[in-house]
C-alpha cells in the first residue's frame, strides 16, 4: 500500500509540475511554484503520516469527543473577522499565524474519528434506524457549519459518514431513506445558497449560462475531449495555458486526460482502486472494531473525493470545489490526506499475522 | 457464559464482525461501479465529442498567435547620415484581468504607474478601468514612449533584495508592447524630398512613397501549427526588417540650400504684399551632371516631416477651424507638393541655351552668323518685343545668349524652323517624364506644342521660353546634358540599397539614356554661358574666383496682365569640367519690380560661396572683386557691418544700373499687341515684353 501511495505522490507532482508551470510562469516567474509549494505540503503531511504510522492508533480512541469539539469550534473560527480568509466568494481558510488551512478538512476526520469511537462503543445500537438516527443527530451541528460555508465538504463528511454506518449496520433497507434524505438536504441547501444555484443551472443548462459559468466545465471537457486514447503526451496540453482555469487544482484530472489520454485516465483511477482495495483488506483484518472503522471512515473519505471530483470534471454532477486526492495543488487536502494515510499504516502495523484468517 | 465468553472475546479481539465485512465488500463493489461508470463517462466524451473538442481546443489557440513588428529601413543620406529612421517605441498595456486577480495587485500597481507615468496616465481613468473593466486583458494606457521613459517602471517591476527576492511583487498586469515609430532627425530638411509615412508605415509623399516596398519589410509571428500528427508546435517566424536606402542628396549641402532659401523668405517676406512669404516658391536642385543624381532639392513652403499635420506655420488658428476636411486636404497638399518635380511653369529665357544649341547641332545656325535685333519682331497684327525695345543691334550668336537678346533667338526660330525646333525640343526630354525616383512628377506632353498645331508666333515664343510649360527637373537634366558633352543621364536619388545587415543589396549606376548634343556644340555652349556669367546678365550669381556658366530666366506669368514673374537662374561650375549643376527658381516674388533674375542669381552666389569648399572645389580664376560682400538681397555689406541698399541690376561688375541691364533678365521679352485679343486670351500666347522704362510707350503691354 504504501508502494501505490508513494507512486500516486510522485504521479501528482509530475501531473500538478506539468499542468501549473505555465500559469506559475506566467504569475509568479517560477514555473515550479506550485510545484515548490505542494511539495512543502507534502512533507508536512510525510511527517504527519510517519508519526501517526507509529503511534498506536488506540490511543485516539477516547479523544474522539474532543477532537469533535476542536473542529467545530476551528469551523465556526472562520466567520471571526481576522481570522478568516476567503476565496473564491466562499470564506473557507482559517489564518493562524503563518499557517492557514481549511477547518472543513479537519472536520472530515473528525467525523472519522469520532463515528469510529461511537460506534466501537455501541456495535449494536447499528442495529436499529432509532439508534442510528440518534448518532446522525449528533453529526447535525458539525455538517451544518461545514454545510454552510462549504457544501461539498459537508456532503463529503456526511457520506463519510452514511458510509461509516453502512458498513457497521446489518441493514440494507434504510440506506435507500438515507440517500434520499441526503438528495432532500442537498436540495435545501442549495436553494438557501444563491450562488451555488448557478452552478447548478450552469450543469443543467449549459447553453443558458453565460460564458463566464460554463467556461471552466466547458474547457475542462474539450481537455477530456481532446485527449484521445493516449493522450498528446506528458507536457503536451494545450488546455493548461490559461484555458483551464485552475487546472492545477480542481480540474488537474482534465489535464491528465489531454496529456495521457483515456490509457491515462484509466491507469489512475486504477491506483486508486488498489489503494482502496489495499484499504479494505486492512480493514478486514485490523486488530479490533475500532481500527477497522478507522479505516473504513478514510476510505470512504478517499474514494468519495475521488469520485466526486471526476464526476465533476466529467460534467456528471454540478461543479462543486473538490480536490483529487494526492494529484490536486492544495495544502490542507493533501496533508490531511497524508496525515489520514499514516493512521491507516498505524492500524496495518497493529495486525498480527497470525490473526489473518 | 457463553454469552460473556462472546463478549470479552468481542472486546479483546477483532470485533469486525462477518457482516460488516460482507457489507464492506458490498460498498467496496459499489465505489468500484462508481469509478467504472466515470471511465464509461470519459470513454463516451472522448467518443462521441471527441474530434469536436479537439478541434475547439485548437481553434482556442489564436492567443499564441503573436505579430512581431518589422523595423522600417532608414533613409541614408549619401555620406551615410540618418535622414528617417524607425526606433523603438513602448505601448503601456495594461492585463486588468491578471491586475484585479487579486486585490493585493491593485494599489502597488497603481502607484507605481502614477509614479512613472504622471503625464500619460489618469488616476481616474485607470480606476475606471479597474473597477468597470476588471475583464479586459488589453488595454493601451499609454502609447509610443521611449526606451528611456519605460525605464523607470520597468526597475521597479525588476527590482530585487539582496536575496534575489522581487522588491515588488504585486506590481502585475503591465506589461509594454514594442512598435516602431517613424523619425526624422533633421525634421523639416529635404522634407519634401523625403516624405513621411502615415500610420502602419505607409509611405505618404516623397520617397517614402516611391521606394515603400523596399523599405517596408514583413512582419514575423508566432503561431502554432498542428504538424502531421495533429501534435501542436509553436513556431517563431522572424520579422524580416526593411532595407534602407541611401540617396545621392548630401544632407550638408541641402542644408546650405535650406538655409538661405530661409534667409531670402526672410528678407522679402512681407515686403510688398502683407502677410505673404518672400516668394510663392522658391526651389532650388543641385545634380552632379556627370551621373545625374540630386545633390540637393528643396523647395519653400516646406513642412515638418515629424509633424506633416500641422498646419499652424501657414495659417492662424482661426483660418484652420474654419478649414473643410477638403480645405484642409487641398492646404496640406499644398505644402507637402515638390515643387521641383510635380509643379509646371513657363521657364523663360533659361530656355535660350537650348534653341542656340539645337540650331548649332542641327547646322542651320552657325556661329558666324549675325542677327540685327531692331527691338520687335511683327507676326501678322502681333508685336512680339525684345525688352530693349530700342534694339540691341547687331548681335552674334554668341551675343544673343549674353544680352538675352529675344528677337535674335526669334530669327535664329525661323531659320532652325518648327519641326528641327521642336525634335529638339523632344529630345531635351521637354514634354516627357524625367522618370526621377519622385512620386507625382508633372507630365507636360499636353502643354507642348506639336507640328500639327504650333504657330510662327508659338515658334518665335518658345524660342525664348515662354508659351510651353516644362519643370525643374526636365530644365535640369536637359542641361546637365548640354554642357557635360551632351550625355543625357537619367536624374535620381537613389544610390544603393542596403539589407539590414548593411551589406549591399544593389547600386544604381548612373543611366546614360541618349546624346543631346555633340561634345562640340557642348564646349561652345559652355563657352557663351560662360561669357554670361562673366561678361552678360547673369554676373550677380558669380562667386569671386569660381568659374561659373549659366542663364537667367524671367518669365512673365499667366495671366499676364497681373505682372507677375518667375525668375530662375540656371548655372554649372566649374567651368572646364562641371562638377555641379544648380537651377534656382523664385516664383512671384514678394517686391514691387519682380522682373529681375537677380534674386535668383542672390540665392545661388551665396549657397555656392558656402557649397565650393565644402565640395572642395578650389577656385580656379583670377580674383577680381566681383560680388565681394553682398548679401541675399544683393546689397553690399561694408566691412564695418553697415550695409548700402542692394542694386537689382548690379549684375554689371560696376554696378553701375542701365536701363538696358534691367530688361536683359526678362526673358519673356515680347509682347504682344493687345490688338490681338484672341492671343491674349489663348494660355500659350504668353509672352509680353516687360520693358519698365518704355511702359508708357507701349501702351499695349500686359
Amino acid at each position: 500500500m504504501l508502494f501505490i501511495l508513494i507512486f500516486l505522490i510522485c504521479f501528482g507532482l509530475v501531473m500538478l509540475y506539468s499542468s501549473s508551470s505555465y500559469v506559475a510562469a506566467n504569475e509568479f516567474g517560477d514555473s515550479a511554484h506550485y510545484l515548490k509549494l505542494q511539495i512543502r505540503n507534502l512533507l508536512v503531511g510525510l511527517v504527519a503520516m510517519i508519526i501517526l504510522t507509529l503511534i498506536d492508533y488506540r490511543r485516539w480512541k477516547n479523544l474522539g469527543g474532543f477532537i469533535y469539539l476542536v473542529s467545530f469550534l476551528l469551523c465556526i473560527a472562520v466567520y471571526i473577522p481576522g481570522l478568516g480568509r476567503s476565496s473564491h466568494g466562499s470564506s473557507r481558510w482559517l489564518s493562524l499565524g503563518p499557517i492557514s488551512f481549511q477547518p472543513s478538512e479537519v472536520a472530515k476526520v473528525a467525523a472519522i474519528f469520532f463515528m469510529a469511537m461511537m460506534i466501537e462503543k455501541a456495535p449494536k445500537a447499528m442495529f436499529t434506524v432509532k439508534n442510528i438516527v440518534k448518532e446522525l443527530i449528533i453529526m447535525v451541528p458539525l455538517v451544518g457549519v461545514v454545510a454552510y460555508m462549504n457544501l461539498s465538504t459537508a456532503i463529503i463528511i456526511f457520506g463519510i459518514v452514511a458510509c461509516i454506518i453502512f458498513v457497521a449496520s446489518p441493514k440494507y433497507k434504510p440506506f435507500a431513506a438515507v440517500i434520499g434524505a441526503a438528495g432532500a438536504v442537498g436540495g435545501i441547501f442549495i436553494a438557501l445558497a444563491g450562488y451555488r444555484m448557478q452552478r447548478i443551472h450552469t450543469w443543467l443548462h449549459p447553453e443558458d449560462a453565460s460564458s463566464d459559468e460554463v467556461y471552466q466545465t466547458l474547457q475542462g471537457l474539450y481537455a477530456i475531449g481532446s485527449g484521445g486514447l493516449f493522450g498528446k503526451g506528458l507536457g503536451q496540453s494545450m488546455q493548461k495555458l490559461g484555458n483551464v482555469p485552475e487546472s492545477q487544482n480542481d480540474f488537474i484530472f482534465t489535464i491528465i486526460c489531454e496529456e495521457l489520454g483515456l490509457f491515462g485516465a484509466i491507469c489512475t483511477i486504477l491506483l486508486y482502486v488498489l489503494l482502496l482495495w489495499r484499504m479494505m483488506i486492512i480493514a478486514n483484518n485490523a486488530a479490533d472494531l475500532y481500527g477497522s472503522l478507522l479505516v473504513v471512515g478514510i476510505m470512504a473519505h478517499l474514494a468519495l473525493q475521488v469520485i466526486l471530483n471526476i464526476a465533476v470534471v466529467t460534467n456528471s454532477i454540478p461543479n462543486t470545489g473538490v480536490t483529487l486526492p494526492f494529484i490536486s495543488y492544495g495544502g490542507t487536502s493533501v496533508s490531511i490526506l497524508m496525515a489520514e494515510m499514516g493512521v491507516v499504516l498505524g492500524v496495518s502495523r497493529q495486525i498480527k499475522l497470525d490473526e489473518i484468517r | 457464559m457463553g454469552k460473556q465468553q462472546r463478549k470479552r472475546k468481542k472486546k479483546e479481539n477483532i470485533k469486525f464482525q462477518r457482516y460488516m465485512k460482507s457489507k464492506l465488500v458490498v460498498f467496496f463493489g459499489l465505489l468500484l461501479a462508481c469509478l467504472c461508470a466515470l471511465i464509461g463517462r470519459i470513454m463516451y466524451i472522448n467518443y462521441t465529442n471527441g474530434e469536436e473538442y479537439k478541434k475547439e481546443v485548437l481553434s482556442r489557440q489564436d492567443y499564441d498567435s503573436q505579430l512581431i513588428p518589422y523595423q522600417r529601413g532608414d533613409i541614408l543620406d549619401t555620406n551615410g547620415t540618418v535622414l528617417a529612421t524607425s526606433v523603438a517605441v513602448y505601448n503601456v498595456i495594461l492585463d486588468c484581468k491578471v491586475l484585479t486577480s487579486s486585490q493585493e495587485y491593485i494599489e502597488p500597481t497603481v502607484s507605481a504607474l502614477l509614479q512613472c507615468f504622471p503625464e500619460q496616465i489618469e488616476e481616474e481613468k485607470l480606476r475606471s478601468y479597474i473597477n468597470e473593466e476588471s475583464k479586459r486583458a488589453y488595454i493601451v494606457l499609454a502609447k509610443q514612449l521611449s526606451y528611456d521613459e519605460i525605464q523607470d517602471f520597468v526597475a521597479l517591476q525588476e527590482a530585487v533584495d539582496d536575496d534575489g527576492n522581487l522588491k515588488n511583487p504585486d506590481i502585475k498586469g503591465v506589461w509594454f508592447e514594442t512598435e516602431y515609430k517613424r523619425t526624422y532627425p533633421y525634421n523639416s530638411l529635404a522634407a519634401d524630398v523625403i516624405g513621411f509615412t502615415s500610420a502602419g508605415d505607409v509611405g505618404t509623399v516623397g520617397l517614402e512613397n516611391y521606394y515603400d516596398d523596399i523599405l517596408n519589410g514583413v512582419n514575423g509571428r508566432i503561431y502554432g501549427y498542428l504538424n502531421s500528427n495533429s501534435d501542436y508546435e509553436k513556431t517563431v517566424i522572424a520579422a524580416e526588417d526593411g532595407d534602407s536606402i541611401v540617396i545621392s542628396i548630401d544632407e550638408n549641402v541641402q542644408a546650405i540650400v535650406e538655409e538661405k532659401i530661409a534667409e531670402f523668405n526672410e528678407a522679402y517676406k512681407d515686403n510688398v504684399r502683407e502677410g505673404e512669404d518672400g516668394a510663392e516658391n522658391i526651389a532650388v536642385i543641385i545634380q552632379n551632371p556627370n551621373t545625374g543624381e540630386i545633390i540637393a532639392m528643396a523647395s519653400y513652403p516646406t513642412f515638418d516631416l515629424s509633424n506633416p499635420r500641422d498646419l499652424t506655420p501657414y495659417y492662424t488658428e482661426e483660418e484652420i477651424d474654419a478649414m473643410s476636411d477638403e480645405e484642409m486636404y487641398a492646404a496640406l497638399n499644398a505644402i507637402w507638393k515638390n515643387y521641383c518635380v510635380t509643379e509646371t511653369y513657363e521657364p523663360g529665357s533659361v530656355q535660350k541655351p537650348f534653341t542656340v544649341a539645337s540650331g548649332i547641332e542641327s547646322g542651320t545656325v552657325t556661329t558666324d552668323m549675325t542677327f540685327y535685333c531692331d527691338g520687335s519682331e511683327t507676326f501678322g497684327s502681333d508685336v512680339i518685343h525684345c525688352f530693349e525695345r530700342s534694339g540691341h543691334g547687331t548681335e552674334t550668336v554668341k551675343g544673343a545668349l549674353m544680352d538675352s537678346c529675344n528677337d535674335a533667338l526669334m530669327q535664329m526660330s525661323y531659320l532652325i524652323g518648327a519641326e528641327t525646333f521642336l525634335k529638339y525640343q523632344s529630345i531635351f526630354g521637354f514634354g516627357q517624364k524625367t522618370n526621377i525616383d519622385l512620386p507625382g512628377e508633372a507630365y507636360t506632353a499636353s502643354l507642348m506644342y506639336t507640328l500639327d498645331n504650333i504657330t510662327p508666333v508659338d515658334l518665335a515664343t518658345n524660342s525664348f521660353g515662354q508659351n510651353y510649360n516644362c519643370t525643374m527637373i526636365q530644365m535640369i537634366s536637359a542641361f546637365s546634358s548640354l554642357i557635360n558633352g551632351g550625355t543625357y543621364y537619367q536624374p535620381h536619388l537613389l544610390k544603393k540599397v542596403i539589407d539590414a545587415d548593411g551589406n549591399t543589396v544593389s547600386t544604381y549606376d548612373p543611366v546614360a539614356l541618349k546624346q543631346t548634343v555633340s561634345e562640340s556644340t557642348s564646349d561652345l555652349l559652355k563657352e557663351y554661358l560662360y561669357e554670361t556669367v562673366s561678361a552678360g546678365t547673369a554676373t550677380s550669381a558669380k562667386v569671386d574666383g569660381y568659374s561659373m556658366g549659366g542663364k537667367t530666366g524671367t518669365a512673365q506669368k499667366y495671366p499676364r496682365s497681373e505682372k507677375n514673374y518667375l525668375v530662375s537662374f540656371i548655372g554649372f561650375t566649374p567651368v572646364e569640367n562641371p562638377e555641379l549643376v544648380i537651377y534656382c527658381v523664385v516664383d512671384t516674388p514678394n517686391v514691387d519690380d519682380q522682373a529681375h533674375s537677380t534674386y535668383a542669381q542672390n540665392i545661388v552666389r551665396e549657397i555656392m560661396e558656402e557649397v565650393y569648399p565644402y565640395m572642395n572645389i578650389y577656385p580656379d580664376e583670377e580674383t577680381t572683386g566681383i560680388n565681394a560682400n553682398k548679401d541675399i538681397t544683393g546689397a553690399t555689406v561694408s566691412e564695418d557691418g553697415s550695409t548700402s541698399e542692394g542694386q537689382l541690376d548690379d549684375e554689371n561688375s560696376d554696378g553701375s544700373i542701365t536701363e538696358s541691364e534691367i530688361v536683359e533678365d526678362n526673358p519673356g521679352g515680347n509682347t504682344s499687341e493687345n490688338t490681338n485679343e484672341s492671343n491674349n486670351s489663348d494660355e500659350e500666347d504668353n509672352s509680353n515684353e516687360e520693358d519698365n522704362s518704355n511702359e508708357d510707350d507701349n501702351p499695349d503691354e500686359e
